[in-house]
């Protein structure tokens, strides 16, 4: 179990004054502290790492954000932001001393601007609800994070969030104009708007992937774009990971950018297989999906590139998709993949690594020592265009001593990520999962540096403590 | 006044740490091809100038990645990563001709800078494609942030906060970016005599179609008639550019052309003419403007360029719009008053303006970018203090006083 | 997910199989954002992760329910979303029917709240008795503006007295028959004839055997078998859901034994899903309940995956209506019938157009409206609203939930088998005529 700091002992005991005084800034039913209600928040989509708050409060505006934050900042009380409660790293874990904040009643879409591109939206609103409220007029919104149906445009915001699409489109970060934000101190703040860069400091750029530790985010800002004229995906099949691996290298050297490509081996295969139905070749080793993008005879022409590519690596199959009926069950299986997984595990712990894609081949094969010598199954899912990997270790729960080997094997894999010269997370966030993790990739001078920005922003360090930076300086000056 | 010149990084974070341990001002530069114009003047008691710490540390075409000292100067990245058939994405322009630099412009101040051409309307800022940086902070501390891989978000994202930041938080000495394959052809669909509103409308209806549009930009007369390539149509233009394989480009332009057949009959630009007309777009060369001129740049919604567009014809400057109509360049006299119509314009429309090039005693009297509200500007001091809490590292250069 | 049930928990047959549910649950999150509770609450208490979670630690404490738990349960409308959404495979259905039975079990409702359960699971699966019931509240319905529409007492009385249909159809409740088929008999099914259904809209069950005769099917309406069992089954209360099933399950074994059938039809779809569940519901009966039960739900169909077997063709010309398609959410999650009744109505010429957030429920779900008649209502406001955007002229649904609840609006509702029997020349339903669509036309 992971290391959270001690409670403070006198917001346990203001624990009754707290409540009310929330229940004053809030709408009535807007304040839970009953310790049942509390308990289906004590974790988020990393349910291996689990902590019941002091109280959850699910505020209906900004202005009430700003409330509760004075409130909390008054009183020294933690914070933790919480959206559609998806993070992969425990980045809405509670503490327990700590109030939730939810956003997830503040859904509204609240301005679309076709003419220049834009949707003001709150934090709440969904990844795809964004994206489905401007569909009918052709247009999208890009970063397309696999929870996307669920995930909330605060938390994407929060932890800059990717997904299969951003090869092309880019993340989070460069899909954004402007943002709400509330400090620590209750202030409501406007970052951009609807222009493009900023004229002072990027607090755009530095608020996005902040993991809730600077502000919370209330109202976003974001670009939509108008979706391409059409778009189709095949999928190719190889007999082993490695040749799929040097597939990928083979396309994107040949100066073809597709919008997507994924990479799934035998056990993700079968697992979304399973979901989807969506005709994912059983046979293989590890299968790409290429998606690219244009008029029928573009795609056409993309195609038949990709396809005399991949030609070149002996693949079992190559078969593209023939109707949007199955393309939208190819990425139903792919956005499903994690879950998917449940049907052959338990449990498992995502690890989301990047390397340089040229190292792809030597990483699956030493995850695949690994995975032996921890006797733990691993399911690979990768963006593979942008090597930012996915493997899935599978544990059982029940079993502390299979956790705990998981535990080890993800910091294992983590860590040979950054040995190949890559990074601990690519876009699912730090969180508490990797806060430990992070003087292998940062010295102490550096994790100071990022230590005094927070302080800049919070100054008593109330927001989403105990995520991104290790919790003892001392661990982090010895590494 | 003392200019000091190292060539390690090791170097530069001495001469940062004794700075720092003396509280003496620096000034940071490359190769000075915009300092000396650009925002406020900075007071400083020696200068550090980056450009002897150059050269390209990592090229990996296959992975998209170039990594290169600050100093390096853009044109030798350029050159490297055309040789492969890759190119910097957001196009970053050269001013040198506008704001009268001689020498090279680095990689090192272009970042510093986030400096982006026509292309940053669909494919992002430089700030969007640093993936990793190298710098000195105000204390002498050698500090990275993000790495050389296309996905990264370990941590504060320092990689943005320092691209646009002036060196006025750290020194950066090193810059990974990433690359894409640049297109095998580009096209430009141009349509002929439209004033600036409906113009941006016919930007917004391209933009707003499914043929990738990778440059939008519109020139009133005077303007198009700088540009060689455009003199010819001897009126305003309006311009799209779409990038890709031949066969693509051919079929979306003529797409484009009868998308925008409700605008007027629209005339296509080859390959050779549209590489050359973006890159004095690029490069501001539409823009004309007098010695005595000062030049802003503004960035609004792009439906509101035409508004800053209304207001600078008001004072007799001149102008042009990128960006779809949401990057205005205005050369207008440099006077306090020409600033305050152009920002109160900028203002008016939710926007924001850089003070591009004007003399020093004007740029030290004026709000070179907009001031921040009151909680903000409290959070920029102690960002910057949690960078450089001497102060020391190019004083004043956006605000007073920080 | 990791669950903590003692071993001597686990023998608990019920409490193994939630175990096991559980244990698939990977707290993804993906599932509250289709669940309609959540997406109007906002409360992932009132979302099927977070009542996962509630539930889970009930069944491990073993302590009797909580107010708190039950009410985020009740608050559930077992439309079965969620199930769809699930990446992994989640059976939500079988967890939340235990916990339901568990609260029946354990928990002490208001006698209020108790007298409104037991009058619901009394009267609605006896046709005749619901009869009596919708006469009463028609002669009721002109106070409804006297009766307070503050407190939940008011509000469910005010959802009970709106669905008391203005006239009530004539009875025509089924009794045990047999319909043969008009020509040569290709098949032999029996059907559901069902509970509330008959005496809300008799006019579906008398399509549904006019269309599958005239195609060639005999229909039967076995002696003996009534209610499914989903009425109670989903309030929680155990004994009266196997009665029912076990009657249903007696009768029509009793036909297969006899002249033999090849389908037992429902054209509720909400009691299609139990129907099929009953498999399920038997697994630790005795023999021979086990194996029957399982032999009933292998043959239960819906109407409209049946028909799709049979060459269903329209005899009118196309009637150049643009009809919205409601999906019921029993049909579409909790049997996963989506393409069928849609391909059906584009058969018989009709244009089919579907509304947004097409997964979202009405607000009906079974006793649903009137239990919980504040969400019931917003929920069937959203779908009214998105049903009106699609400019549609007439609403068709497979449930007779959905139709009651959904006639509240503007337009017109028919059952698809009615406008598939109209245009396969049966008469014109009858809510159609009276809103004139037709002469419209």
């Amino acid at each position: 179990m992971i290391e959270l700091p001690p409670p403070k002992p006198e917001t346990l005991a203001a624990r009754p004054r707290l409540i009310a005084g929330l229940r004053a800034l809030v709408p009535e039913d807007g304040v839970i502290a009953e310790a049942l209600c509390l308990k289906p928040y004590e974790t988020d989509g990393l349910a291996a790492y689990r902590q019941v708050p002091l109280a959850v409060v699910l505020p209906e505006t900004t202005e009430q954000v700003a409330a509760v934050l004075r409130f909390c900042h008054e009183n020294g009380v933690r914070v933790v932001p919480r959206g559609a409660g998806t993070s992969l790293s425990g980045g809405a874990l509670p503490l327990a001393d700590a109030v939730v904040v939810g956003l997830m009643r503040m859904n509204r879409i609240l301005d679309i601007n076709y003419a220049d591109r834009y949707a003001v939206v709150q934090a709440g609103v969904t990844n795809i609800g964004i994206t489905d409220a401007v569909r009918e007029r052709g247009f999208f919104y890009a970063p397309d994070p696999s929870s996307q149906l669920a995930c909330m445009i605060g938390g994407n915001v929060n932890m800059n969030s990717g997904g299969a699409h951003c090869l092309k489109y880019g993340v989070t970060a460069n899909n954004l104009l402007g943002l709400r934000i509330v400090t620590i101190a209750g202030e409501i703040l406007e970052i951009g708007g609807t222009h493009l860069d900023a004229a002072g400091y990027d607090w755009l750029g530095l608020l996005t992937g902040s993991e809730g530790q600077l502000a919370i985010v209330t109202e976003i800002t974001v670009r939509i774009l108008r979706g391409p004229e059409g778009a189709r995906a095949m999928l190719a099949a190889f007999r082993a990971n490695e040749v799929a691996g040097a597939c990928v290298d083979a396309i994107i050297a040949s100066g073809i950018i597709p919008v997507a490509l994924e990479f799934m081996d035998r056990p993700a295969i079968h697992a979304c297989e399973a979901f989807a139905h969506a005709g994912y070749p059983l046979d293989a080793e590890a299968m790409l999906i290429i998606e690219v993008e244009g008029s029928a005879a573009e795609q056409d022409d993309l195609l038949g590139r990709i396809r005399a590519i991949c030609e070149r690596f002996d693949p079992i199959s190559l078969k593209v998709s023939q109707s949007a009926e199955e393309s939208a069950a190819i990425w139903k299986g792919r956005k499903g993949a994690f879950g998917a997984v449940g049907r052959i595990s338990p449990d498992y712990l995502c690890m989301d690594g990047t390397i340089p894609t040229s190292r792809l081949p030597e990483v699956l094969r030493r995850i695949g020592e690994m995975s032996e010598s921890y006797g733990l199954k691993v399911a690979n899912i990768f963006h593979a265009g942008d090597g930012n990997l996915h493997p899935l270790i599978m544990f059982d729960a029940n079993d502390p001593e299979s956790f705990h080997s998981a535990e080890t094997f993800g910091a294992d894999i983590l860590k040979l990520c950054v040995e190949v010269g890559g990074c601990l997370t690519g876009e699912h966030g730090v969180g508490v999962e990797k806060r430990d993790l992070m003087p292998v990739q940062f010295n102490a001078r550096e994790l100071d540096q990022q230590r005094r920005i927070k302080t800049a922003f919070d100054p008593d360090w109330l927001l989403n403590t105990a995520k991104v930076f290790p919790l003892k300086p001392d661990i982090a000056h010895a590494a | 006044m003392n200019a000091i010149a190292p060539e390690a990084e090791g170097e530069i974070a001495d001469v940062i740490a004794e700075a720092h341990a003396h509280a003496t001002p620096l000034a940071l530069v490359g190769n000075e091809t915009k300092s000396n114009a650009m925002l406020r003047p900075v007071q400083a008691a020696a200068t550090l100038t980056l450009r002897n710490h150059a050269g390209i540390s990592l090229y990996a075409p296959k992975e998209l990645i170039i990594a290169a000292r600050a100093g390096t100067p853009l044109a030798e990245i350029e050159a490297a990563v055309a040789a492969e058939g890759q190119q910097i994405i957001a196009e970053p322009p050269d001013l040198s001709a506008l704001l009268g630099g001689a020498g090279q412009q680095t990689l090192g101040g272009i970042v510093a800078c986030n400096l982006s051409g026509p292309r940053r309307i669909t494919a992002g800022a430089m700030r969007d494609h640093v993936m990793g940086v190298r710098a000195v902070n105000g204390t002498g501390e050698v500090i990275h942030s993000g790495g050389r891989v296309l996905k990264n978000v370990t941590g504060l994202d320092l990689c943005k906060l320092l691209s646009g930041s002036y060196g006025t938080l750290a020194a950066l000495t090193e810059i990974t970016l990433k690359v894409l394959p640049a297109s095998e052809a580009v096209g430009t669909v141009v349509l002929a005599g439209l004033e600036a509103e409906r113009g941006v409308a016919a930007l917004a209806a391209a933009l707003g179609s499914p043929f990738g549009i990778s440059g939008a930009a519109w020139l009133p007369r005077e303007a198009a008639a700088r540009v060689p390539e455009l003199a010819a149509f001897d009126a305003a233009v309006t311009l799209a550019r779409i990038e890709d394989f031949i066969p693509s480009v051919a079929y979306r332009t003529e797409r484009l052309r009868a998308e925008w057949a409700g605008f007027g009959a629209a005339a296509i630009l080859e390959d050779a003419p549209s590489r050359a007309l973006w890159r004095a777009v690029r490069d501001t060369a539409p823009l004309g403007h007098a010695s005595g001129d000062a030049i802003w740049r503004v960035s609004v919604a792009p439906s509101a360029g035409p508004r800053i567009v209304a207001a600078v014809a008001r004072l007799g400057g001149n102008c042009f719009l990128d960006w779809g109509g949401g990057l205005v360049w205005v050369a207008a006299p440099a006077r306090a008053e020409n600033h305050a119509a152009i920002t109160h314009a900028a203002r008016a429309s939710r926007g924001v303006w850089w003070l591009m090039r004007a003399p020093d005693a004007l740029r030290a009297s004026l709000d070179v970018v907009p001031e921040e509200a009151p909680a903000l500007a409290r959070i920029t001091r102690r960002v910057k203090e949690a960078f450089d809490p001497q102060g020391i590292l190019n004083p004043g250069r956006l605000f007073a006083g920080l | 997910m990791q669950t903590n049930f003692t071993p001597e928990q686990l023998r608990d047959p019920d409490i193994k199989v939630s175990n096991q549910v559980l244990r698939t649950c990977v707290h993804c999150g993906f599932c509250t954002a289709t669940c309609p509770t959540f997406v109007l609450l906002g409360d992932e208490l009132d979302s099927p992760r977070g009542r996962i979670y509630l539930i889970k630690d009930m069944l491990e404490s073993g302590r009797a329910a909580s107010e708190e738990v039950v009410l985020h349960v009740d608050r559930c409308l077992s439309c079965l979303s969620c199930m769809t959404t699930c990446p992994s495979g989640v059976h939500y259905m079988h967890l939340v029917d235990h916990a339901r039975t568990y609260i029946e079990n354990t928990y002490r409702r208001p006698w209020h709240e108790r007298a409104l359960r037991g009058l619901l699971a009394q009267v609605l699966p006896r046709p005749k008795l619901f009869r009596l019931a919708l006469i009463g509240a028609r002669f009721a319905r002109p106070l409804r503006g006297l009766v307070p529409r503050r407190g939940m007492f008011g509000k469910r009385l005010a959802a009970m007295l709106a669905m008391a249909p203005v006239k009530l159809p004539p009875s025509a409740i089924e009794r045990p028959a047999s319909h043969p088929a008009s020509g040569p008999r290709r098949q032999r099914v029996a059907l559901l004839a069902g509970c509330a259904q008959q005496v809300l809209d008799p006019a579906i069950n008398q399509a549904t055997i006019r269309l599958l005769t005239r195609l060639g099917v005999e229909v039967v309406v076995a002696e003996g078998a009534g209610c499914c069992g989903a009425l109670t089954h989903h309030m929680g209360h155990h004994a009266a859901a196997m009665a029912a099933a076990r009657a249903n399950i007696a009768a029509w074994s009793r036909e297969i034994e006899g002249e033999g059938l090849d389908a037992v039809i429902i054209n509720a779809s909400g009691c299609g899903t139990t129907v099929k569940d009953y498999g399920f519901m038997f697994r630790a009966e005795p023999e021979p309940w086990r194996s029957r039960a399982a032999r009933i739900a292998e043959r239960a169909l819906d109407i409209s995956e049946f028909l799709t077997r049979l060459d269903y063709r329209p005899s009118r010309p196309p009637p150049g209506i643009k009809v919205a398609y409601h999906a019921a959410c029993s049909l579409q999650h909790g049997q996963q019938i989506t393409a069928a009744p849609k391909a059906l109505l584009r058969t018989a010429g009709f244009a089919v157009v579907e509304p947004r957030e097409g997964h979202l429920c009405c607000g009906s779900a079974g006793t649903y409206n009137l239990l919980q008649p504040d969400i019931a209502t917003r929920l069937q406001a959203r779908k009214l609203a998105n049903i009106a955007a699609t400019g549609a002229e007439l609403i068709a649904a497979g449930n007779i939930g959905c139709l009651t609840q959904l006639a509240g609006g503007e337009l017109p509702v028919a059952h698809t088998v009615q406008l598939l029997d109209w245009m396969a020349g049966g008469p014109a339903p009858p809510g159609i005529t009276q809103k004139s669509v037709i002469t419209q036309k």
